[in-house]
């Protein structure tokens, strides 16, 4: 086991290499570069900055230079100094940048991510045991439902309702009295009031998927020998069901935990963008948009660094919680 | 806030703050002190928003509700201009000071000029707006408080110019030549020895100490440097990257109101960051937006005004000094089209076959006037015989109009051909929000007369690549610096429009760019402007430039549609002297034609 991890570990490295390569020449792929989107900007907001100009900032920005240089210059900052370079559109080092809104992120994630599994878990578990049942059927319809909407549109939607027959100011984590102050009572307090319409729709869309997943996991278990056996054995149902098939159904959802890692991280983005949440996922669609190389390439490092570390952990857990799997 | 902080000891009374003789902005009505004036910003790159609400120059632009513009002092007690406009007189207010409380002296503009402007380290070449002729503009100090500026050909639009842009680079701040010396000093290679310089550039995170300087320059740029003394209403509390930046009142702000007292009465700003539309209309309607106009879009108005009682604003209006038009690319690849392009009756028929009263109602509520692209009513340069040039809408003379230039031949879907037998399409390159539904209301006007119009939606960043590669045919545009077409007549000689090309040309005096033909109507619109700004009065100049304009409108190488929108404003009911109906442009400072320094929050 330990051997594997290593080897796995080992494994990495080229991998993200690789990675943090690809995706620095994939920014810097579209027409222009940061000087341009940034030009453009103000153009639409109704300014110019003269050719001199554009110019003085590529030579800073060391624009000019070869790819390879550039991101010589990076990876090398990054690996000698954890240092992630300077985002040019915030003139700020993208450390701070990525930081700050981590937390969040990690947190509104990590609650979304719960808060999906404990909706998706029992009613897959309900309607495979209750195939074709009223309530087989009403969560069918709902899930089918939660899938089908796009999140940015329920977002919108919730927000525009609270806000008709709440009265509640949405939008955000916290309500405006409370921005940049330090985090109290009052202030968590408020955050609370804020943060179930992101959790609801990132829920929403995520447990849906879910539910038809372990659904068909479980109708698929519950056919087994071994659980007629068990039944014949005289336990009862709710002994039978959560002690083996649902134990096995769980597999894909073991599997996906290392995925939950770089979404955590990315977020839902666009959600993100529609709510003005202040988490990672804006700033990273910002980043891309404006070709801020540094900013967008160390998000996307991260992100795939995260996605490694994911894997080998869900592979673990699932040689933890699966018996039947061996690593040979 | 600033009272407790005298009696504190901190600060000394207001009087000594003040200059011997404050500039005096009339307010609409003497307002009450304190308040945090909330708004929202879209991350650095929409810093234009914050500095627009408080911009300093040596002369400003001024305009009553419906009146015409026009140019007051800013923080100098007076100026003038000698007979031939090459020399320009300003006087300081005796007694003005920075931020932290130090004289503001000729001194200062000294520093800017010599060490700063002139320093080949941080400025490599000086925009030619401050060098006409590729001659920079020369300083002479008079005293501490006067100096002159200095050109050696007649320049009769520099203070139009200084009105809009100021002095320009290194700083985008544009401070009118003050550079706060005595801060700044220390990070200029002139007085600081290079070791200084290292550990300066150091603390502030950059590489080199010219990063300091310049439009993002870590130092100078007020919106990232709390430290850097400034001579503008409001100073910066707390930069970016936070999500909420915020602006303080600066103690030592130089004007007062009809009253004598102190300007700005809000202590503070605050911009709250969004990223969606949406979230931002939301932000309105749930009153978290105390004023503002960037980014209130005309398109939304309906449902502003739907939720103006619950969101307890009001929706205010200015007029936008841009015309939504058509820009077809004189110097297009496409030879046919090119040609067809240059031929004054393919253009008529072209703008005569909009029927701009349609795109009004459908797309912008009914809230534009269907006009050319020419200048807004309130500016110098307004004609109203101009605004209505070819844009009245008749079909049946666009299809006799292309007829009579030889494009009589049709397809079987009824497009007209082209000479060269291929299908007379024209694709048109859209980036704007309203672009899409605009341009199907134009298709079907164009396909009336028989040409095919293929919009295309692209991305702002290909949009500026295609136009500087000279790779579009056409593109849907909101023609602006319609106001005081002295302070930019850029984009009506073909920069960065219908003729880039062209006017590359006649800027790199033929180096690169292209040449238009010899009997090309651009050569006049070119030696109307070279009479223009070599003019030695103010009559002659106007006369040429006015020549300009029309020669531009009249040509009709820009299709306007619709213009004179709305730009307009959400105010909440407790924020007072808001004015109504001024002209909102890049030349006239947007939101700064205001004085938001007179501007108050009832508590």
């Amino acid at each position: 086991m330990l051997k594997y991890i290593v080897a796995r570990s080992m494994w990495a490295i080229p991998t993200l290499i690789f990675v943090s390569f690809i995706s620095f020449v994939i920014i810097q792929l579209p027409p222009g570069d940061f000087v341009t989107a940034y030009a453009a900007q103000l153009r639409n907001s109704g300014d110019f900055i003269s050719e001199t100009e554009e110019a003085l900032m590529r030579a800073r920005y060391g624009l000019n230079d070869p790819l390879l240089v550039q991101y010589w210059r990076w990876i090398s900052n990054i690996v000698l100094h954890g240092d992630f370079g300077r985002s040019l559109e915030w003139n700020a080092a993208v450390g701070d940048l990525i930081w700050e809104r981590l937390g969040l992120t990690l947190l509104i994630s990590t609650l979304s991510m719960v808060f999906t599994w404990l909706i998706a878990i029992p009613v897959g578990v309900y309607s495979a045991t209750r195939q074709y049942s009223v309530f087989d059927y009403v969560f069918t319809v709902f899930g089918f439902l939660g899938k089908g909407i796009p999140d940015f549109l329920l977002a919108l939607v919730l927000m525009w309702m609270t806000y008709i027959w709440l009265n509640l100011d949405v939008g955000g984590l916290v309500s405006p009295q409370f921005e940049g102050q330090p985090w109290d009572l009052p202030k968590i307090v408020n955050m609370l009031s804020h943060i179930w319409i992101p959790l609801l729709v990132l829920a929403t869309g995520g447990a849906a998927g879910l539910i038809r997943v372990m659904r068909a996991n479980m109708l698929d278990e519950l056919r087994k020998p071994y659980v007629e056996t068990a039944y014949a054995q005289g336990f009862g149902e709710r002994t039978v069901v959560w002690r083996y098939p649902v134990r096995i159904a769980l597999n894909p959802f073991i599997s996906t935990v290392g995925w939950a890692l770089p979404a955590l991280f990315s977020g839902d983005v666009i959600t993100a963008v529609v709510l003005n949440l202040p988490t990672t996922g804006p700033l990273l669609l910002q980043a891309l948009k404006m070709q801020d190389m540094y900013l967008a390439g160390s998000f996307i490092l991260i992100l795939s660094v995260f996605t490694v570390i994911g894997t080998l952990l869900s592979d673990i857990l699932l040689a933890l919680s699966d018996p039947r799997i061996r690593f040979s | 806030m600033l009272a407790e902080q005298v009696k504190a000891g901190k600060l000394p009374p207001v009087e000594q703050r003040l200059p011997e003789k404050p500039t005096v902005l009339q307010a609409a009505e003497v307002g009450k002190y304190g308040g945090n004036w909330q708004r929202a910003y879209k991350g650095p790159g929409d810093r234009w928003g914050p500095t627009k609400l408080m911009e300093e120059r040596v002369v400003k632009w001024s305009q009553k509700p419906g009146g015409p513009l026009e140019l007051v002092p800013g923080y100098i007690s007076s100026y003038s201009v000698s007979a031939d406009s090459r020399e320009f007189t300003f006087t300081l207010l005796k007694g003005l000071k920075w931020s932290d409380g130090e004289p503001v002296t000729t001194e200062d503009v000294r520093f800017w000029y010599e060490d700063v402007f002139m320093n080949k380290d941080l400025l490599a070449s000086i925009d030619q707006t401050l060098a006409p002729g590729g001659k920079p503009m020369q300083l002479e100090i008079v005293d501490e408080q006067t100096f002159k500026v200095k050109f050696e050909e007649p320049y009769v639009y520099f203070l139009e110019i200084l009105a809009k842009d100021s002095t320009g680079d290194p700083s985008l701040d544009r401070p009118s030549f003050l550079f706060p010396k005595h801060y700044l000093k220390q990070f200029n290679n002139k007085y600081a020895s290079e070791d200084e310089l290292t550990a300066a550039a150091l603390k502030f995170g950059v590489e080199k100490w010219t990063d300091l300087w310049g439009s993002k320059g870590a130092a100078t740029a007020w919106w990232q440097n709390p430290d850097l003394p400034v001579i503008t209403a409001w100073k910066i509390e707390k930069p970016a990257p936070g999500d909420v930046v915020t602006m303080v009142r600066n103690p030592y702000y130089y004007a007062v109101d009809q009253a004598g007292n102190q300007l700005p009465y809000i202590d503070r700003i605050s911009h709250k960051l969004f990223s969606d539309q949406e979230a931002f209309n939301l932000m309105i309607v749930q009153g978290q937006i105390d004023m503002q106009m960037r980014y209130v879009e005309p398109q939304d108005f309906t449902f502003y005004k739907e939720n103006e009682a619950k969101g307890g604003y009001k929706v205010h209006r200015w007029t936008q000094a841009q015309t939504w038009s058509l820009v077809p690319n004189l110097n297009v690849k496409d030879e046919v089209l090119r040609g067809l392009f240059e031929t004054s009756d393919f253009r008529e028929a072209l703008s005569v076959a909009i029927d701009r009263e349609t795109v009004n109602e459908l797309i912008f509520s009914g809230l534009a006037e269907a006009r050319q692209a020419s200048p807004v009513s309130g500016s110098p340069n307004f004609d109203p015989e101009l605004e209505t040039h070819w844009a009245e809408y008749d079909p049946d003379k666009a299809n006799a109009l292309l007829d009579g230039v030889g494009l009589d031949k049709r397809d079987d879907e009824g497009f007209r051909l082209r000479p060269d037998g291929k299908r007379l399409s024209i694709v048109v390159e859209i980036e704007h929000s309203n672009g899409p539904k605009t341009m199907e209301v134009v298709a079907a006007n164009y396909k009336d007369i028989g040409v095919e119009l293929l919009p295309r939606i692209i991305d702002r960043t290909q949009w500026d690549a295609d136009r500087d590669n000279n790779e579009f045919q056409m593109q849907w545009y909101p023609f602006d610096r319609l106001s005081v077409v002295a302070a930019d007549p850029r984009i009506m000689m073909g920069n960065d429009s219908y003729a880039h090309q062209y006017y590359i040309w006649y800027t790199t005096k033929g180096a690169s760019g292209i040449e238009p033909p010899a009997d090309h109507p651009i050569r006049t619109l070119f030696a109307d402007w070279d009479k223009a700004a070599k003019a030695a009065d103010r009559k002659e100049a106007d006369a040429a430039l006015n020549d300009l304009i029309k020669t531009f409108v009249t040509q009709g190488w820009v299709i306007g549609v619709v213009g004179e929108l709305p730009a307009i404003s959400v105010v909440k009911d407790n924020f007072k002297n808001f004015p109504d109906d001024l002209i909102e442009d890049d030349i006239t400072r947007g939101i700064g034609l205001g004085a938001t320094q007179q501007m108050w929050m009832a508590q």
